[in-house]
């Protein structure tokens, strides 16, 4: 099989594995425990940092900007499509840069991207509404980013570790 | 896309760093946000952007409801003495409801599929009258 072709296809697979896994997610919120508007595992994040490690950044861009748009088909709005794209973009390039540094493990990476994700969609929601008032619910947000980035960053350590992709190793 | 990050199956020291900055950013935004004390609670429906309505919810002595039809997704807001909340509202998240009750300076429920925001100001100035008057 030729190298563009497999990449084709490993992208597509992972597009829908994050669609799978943002769908799954939403089915459960945890929302329900704790009332916080945007509150969320980020189960789709784990694709990123997937993507971020053993594919490339540009791959990791398409499958990001992919899964967007085919939620959005799936079951949100326009609104919702700049949220999840603002944050997620965001959450893209603080990993990629977060990946580049010597000394963290995927739970840093990990935890920095829900922080940057949750930042995002705030940053969206104030763009949005044209006032700061969704700025009161970063602190909580960012302070559950803390767990929900250490599960999701522990999830893709094993993900990384036992789905190598060998082609490119 | 090379990264030691990648190979690493342990938690470093720098893990820890990330974590405190983000817990560092989070207390530094709530001092930030920390709301005005005083008695007197102003609450201010937006909704896209203008005003629709405003109460002082200190003066407020019946219950109220106000309903916003001209809302993409009509809702019914309920005003009490002292304290406000969105008691319905057609919209698909349900966020604004679950919110309940607002009652001190600095809250707020926010309707986004609405665009709509309920805010709660106090004003420092009322309660220096309350205390030289």
């Amino acid at each position: 099989m030729s190298g563009s072709l497999q990449r084709l296809t490993r992208s597509a697979v992972l597009t829908a594995l994050a669609l799978a896994l943002s769908v799954a997610e939403g089915l459960v919120p945890l929302t329900i425990l704790f009332p916080l508007p945007g509150l969320r595992l980020g189960l789709a994040n784990l694709v990123t940092v997937y993507a971020l490690c053993r594919l490339s950044g540009r791959e990791a861009l398409l499958i990001l900007v992919a899964r967007c748009l085919l939620g959005s088909l799936l079951g949100g709005n326009l609104m919702a499509l700049a949220f999840s794209l603002t944050g997620g973009l965001l959450a893209l390039a603080v990993m990629a840069l977060a990946l580049h540094l010597p000394g963290l493990s995927l739970f840093g990476v990990s935890i920095a991207g829900a922080a940057a994700h949750n930042t995002g969609q705030i940053l969206a929601a104030m763009a949005v509404l044209g006032t700061r008032a969704p700025l009161v619910y970063l602190p909580p947000l960012l302070l559950c980013s803390l767990v929900t980035g250490a599960v999701t960053g522990g999830a893709s350590i094993l993900l990384v570790h036992r789905v190598p992709f060998s082609s490119r190793a | 896309m090379k990264s030691p990050a990648a190979e690493r199956r342990r938690p470093t020291p720098w893990d820890a760093v990330v974590a405190l900055a983000v817990i560092a950013f989070a207390v530094v935004l709530i001092v930030l946000l920390r709301p005005t004390q005083g008695s007197a609670i102003t609450a201010v429906v937006t909704l896209d952007g203008e005003p629709v309505a405003q109460y002082r919810l200190d003066q407020v002595t019946q219950p109220e409801t106000l309903t916003v039809d001209e809302a993409p997704y009509p809702l019914t807001i309920s005003i009490e003495p002292g304290r406000i909340c969105i008691d319905h509202s057609d919209c698909p998240s349900q966020d604004c409801v679950n919110t309940g009750w607002i009652s001190r300076s600095g809250q707020q429920i926010i309707c986004l599929p609405n665009r709509l925001v309920i805010s709660l100001s106090g004003s420092e100035d009322e309660e220096f009258d309350a205390v030289t008057g």
